[in-house]
């Protein structure tokens, strides 16, 4: 009997201590699998569809006549005016941050600059008060649907006048002339009077939609880079992901402005920019209402003022404004 | 969990024979001596006949006493390990809600301060700079409670960096007056969402996967089974016993199989409470905690979009988009939780005062739709999307403490039970060997 208890009581000892292993185990030792992170889609690559061959055509500069002299609004027929009149403002295209010609002004948040005078002088004339003006903020690539769809009435946004725009958008008489230029990081050898070609394998940046970008990725040797604007690029230059900048002028001027570290290249302009307000293509009767204002602000001298409010500091006094040509 | 089992076997004598040869053989009279020849010799000697049976039979039943002793205080002690697991990563499904929140927090302040221009006030600057240190201590006390999770909140904390950094650009080119300001805050803001919101959608998903896991756990009723076997065992035990000895009752066995059977029961319902219990909660306090963090992070993400609506001014249709869809969240979210009769008020009283700043800046009068979106004017949007943010967060907070606070309380009293039940399942083991020995004995 005690042999048999004692044997049963050492087999139970054991027992126990073995459950009780068993329990210890039961308590911890959960360990879960590691989070993962989320799928990364692969970064798109960077769209610069290939440079389509511009129709060409002598007079990209010829907009249509412009009125005779400013009617009063009641004295205007033309359904597409009548509709900006009853809606009571003027909707116009521009951008917000292309300095010195449309861009926001921080302090104020209001939108400033040559373009938006421009812009406004149009409200004036129609509705006597420049601030009847509905400004929207838009990309480039945008400027053209946008105008097809009556998204807008009006695009003042540095555009370029060429003959491919012309067959689907309507200008107004050329109000300002550019051309492109290069803004280089003066970190690069020799900055100050590099030219496109000299810039073989290094990244230059253009915003997609433009003529820059079209006149870029016709030069031989530079990377193709591209942003949503002009100032996308001076971000993707700032942080060491574009070597250059490729745009007009004036464009160029106003992120040099920004960036002391930058440099506008002494290289001749490789093209010649006209710039001109844009249209919905059957507007016709707005365009030439427009041209009257253009060709009143520059008889009376407002264009000059304009200019060096916005310009003169980095471009020197007003030239003589750009001679319209009318007749189409 | 099911370790005890696999030890059955080291339980039972090496080389005992099944105990089947039983009959005729060795009527010689026991002697000193016939235990001499080693272990083998007395083990067969002791299972050997009726008594040897009695002697086997016995042996098992205590190992299945022990048995059910182990199982239940084991899956008692799962039970409130599982809970506790679960209410720990409810913690860290509400720690990282909370980065998700105040990174939105932190997107929207910023870009309405951008919109109102000029230099940002003081007091949306303290904001901005709250939320972003709550996300940067969050970060670090997530990856702290959640090893799992370390590796993507570290990589979580290298894009909320790129976005901190972008922002501080913005803002400084921004006080310089220079319109890359914008640039440098749209691509923050939409590198956050790109970037550094899926990372952190991503672990709040794995910890809320990992406490409904732990949830459903928290029943470990299954393994009682294997206590259910051992009483069935036991009573057959018992049952053949008393063919043995026509002695029907046993009183010792009895108690065992009574004590054992109130243990076992007892093990049960405490499990079951805690599992009922715990699902109350999941269903009832988290749910709410979780539901009401997405209210607030939809919340932010909207009121970011009604700003970056402003400052893309007309090109904003995406962000607007993104408002609705953020409101459809709110709405749905708002819908689950109930006594949210407050909170829908003043959401609504936002979503009222966002419509009229779409309205005024669809009909042209950006300026004034800027003055309304920033205004903290009674009825302005600011206004009134503060109360609710302050309102939900608050709510939410209450949840989430209820959540991880019950959960935490739960198993409390298992260990306690768990060392009664094994206390119960020895002392019915001592009551087995009792009682058959007692039969052994009268056997003789």
């Amino acid at each position: 009997m005690s042999a048999l208890t004692s044997t049963l009581r050492r087999r139970l000892s054991t027992l126990v201590a073995v459950a009780g292993l068993g329990v210890l185990a039961g308590c911890s030792g959960v360990t879960y699998a590691e989070t993962q992170l989320p799928a990364t889609t692969a970064p798109k690559p960077s769209s610069s569809a290939p440079a389509v061959a511009a129709p060409t055509c002598t007079n990209a500069t010829q907009s249509y006549d412009p009125l005779p002299s400013l009617p009063s609004r009641g004295e205007i027929t033309d359904a597409s005016m009548r509709k900006i009149i009853s809606k009571g403002y003027v909707t116009v295209g521009v951008s917000a941050d292309t300095y010195l010609f449309g861009a926001r002004d921080p302090f104020s948040g209001g939108i400033q600059g040559f373009d938006i005078d421009m812009a406004r002088a149009v409200a004036k004339a129609i509705f006597g008060d420049p601030g009847k003006l509905q400004l929207r903020v838009i990309t480039a690539g945008d400027r053209i649907p946008l105008l097809q769809d009556r998204e807008v009435d009006m695009v003042a946004r540095n555009m370029t006048m060429t003959c491919a725009r012309w067959k689907d958008i309507g200008f107004s008489a050329e109000y300002y002339r550019s051309g492109q230029k290069v803004l280089v990081s003066k970190a690069l050898p020799g900055a100050a009077d590099l030219a496109l070609t000299d810039l073989e394998g290094r990244r230059v940046c253009a915003p997609a939609g433009t003529t820059s970008l079209t006149k870029l990725q016709q030069v031989k040797g530079p990377v193709v880079v591209t942003a949503g604007t002009h100032t996308g690029c001076l971000v993707l230059l700032q942080q060491g992901k574009a070597d250059a900048i490729t745009g007009d002028d004036t464009v160029l001027a106003g992120l040099a402005a920004q960036d002391p570290n930058t440099v506008i290249t002494s290289a001749k302009p490789i093209t010649v920019e006209p710039y001109g307000l844009g249209l919905n293509r059957s507007d016709v009767y707005l365009a030439r209402y427009v041209n009257r204002v253009i060709a009143d602000l520059e008889a009376d001298g407002e264009w000059k003022a304009i200019y060096n409010r916005w310009l003169a500091e980095p471009l020197g006094p007003a030239p003589a404004p750009p001679t319209p040509v009318y007749g189409r | 969990m099911s370790a005890p089992t696999t030890n059955i076997p080291v339980a039972i004598p090496a080389g005992a024979s099944s105990g089947a040869p039983a009959g005729q053989a060795n009527r010689t009279p026991r002697t000193i001596a016939g235990s001499i020849p080693g272990a083998r010799g007395v083990a067969e000697r002791l299972l050997h006949g009726t008594p040897g049976r009695m002697r086997l039979f016995g042996l098992l039943g205590v190992i299945a006493a022990v048995l059910l002793g182990g199982v239940s205080a084991n899956a008692l002690l799962a039970s409130q390990s599982a809970v506790e697991r679960a209410a720990n990563n409810s913690a860290q499904v509400v720690r990282v809600q909370s980065i998700h929140v105040d990174l939105l927090r932190a997107d929207a302040v910023a870009t309405n301060a951008f919109l109102v221009g000029g230099l940002e006030s003081a007091d949306s600057r303290a904001r901005y700079e709250g939320a972003m240190a709550r996300v940067a201590s969050g970060i670090a006390a997530a990856a702290a409670a959640q090893p799992a999770d370390g590796k993507a909140l570290g990589v979580l904390a290298e894009r909320v960096q790129t976005y901190a950094a972008l922002v501080e650009q913005a803002r400084s080119n921004n006080r310089l007056g220079l319109p890359v300001g914008a640039q440098y805050l749209t691509q923050a803001s939409t590198g956050l969402r790109a970037d550094a919101i899926p990372i952190v959608a991503q672990v709040v998903k794995a910890n809320e996967e990992r406490a409904r896991m732990e949830f459903e756990r928290s029943n470990s009723t299954v393994q009682l089974l294997i206590g259910v076997v051992s009483l069935i065992g036991l009573v057959a035990l018992a049952v053949w016993l008393a063919k043995r000895t026509h002695r029907y009752l046993n009183p010792s066995l009895t108690g065992a199989i009574a004590l054992l059977l109130v243990a076992l029961f007892v093990t049960a319902t405490v499990i079951t409470g805690i599992s009922t219990a715990t699902r109350d909660v999941s269903r009832g306090d988290y749910e709410r905690a979780v539901a009401l963090a997405n209210v607030t992070t939809a919340g932010n993400d909207a009121r970011a979009n009604e700003s970056l609506t402003l400052i893309k001014r007309g090109s904003g249709a995406a962000n607007e988009a993104a408002w609705k869809t953020n409101r459809t969240a709110v709405d749905a979210g708002l819908a689950k939780t109930d006594q949210s009769a407050e909170l829908t008020r003043s959401w609504q009283a936002y979503v009222d005062a966002h419509v009229k700043v779409r309205s005024l800046d669809n009909g042209g009068r950006w300026d004034d739709a800027v003055k309304l979106s920033t205004s903290t004017a009674p009825g302005g949007a600011a206004t009134t999307f503060d109360a609710f943010d302050v309102a939900v967060t608050q709510d939410r907070d209450q949840a989430a403490t209820t959540t991880v606070a019950t959960l935490k309380d739960l198993g409390g009293s298992a260990p306690l039970v768990a060392f009664i039940v094994a206390l119960a399942a020895l002392a019915a083991s001592w009551l087995i060997v009792r009682g058959v020995g007692q039969r052994i004995e009268e056997y003789r």
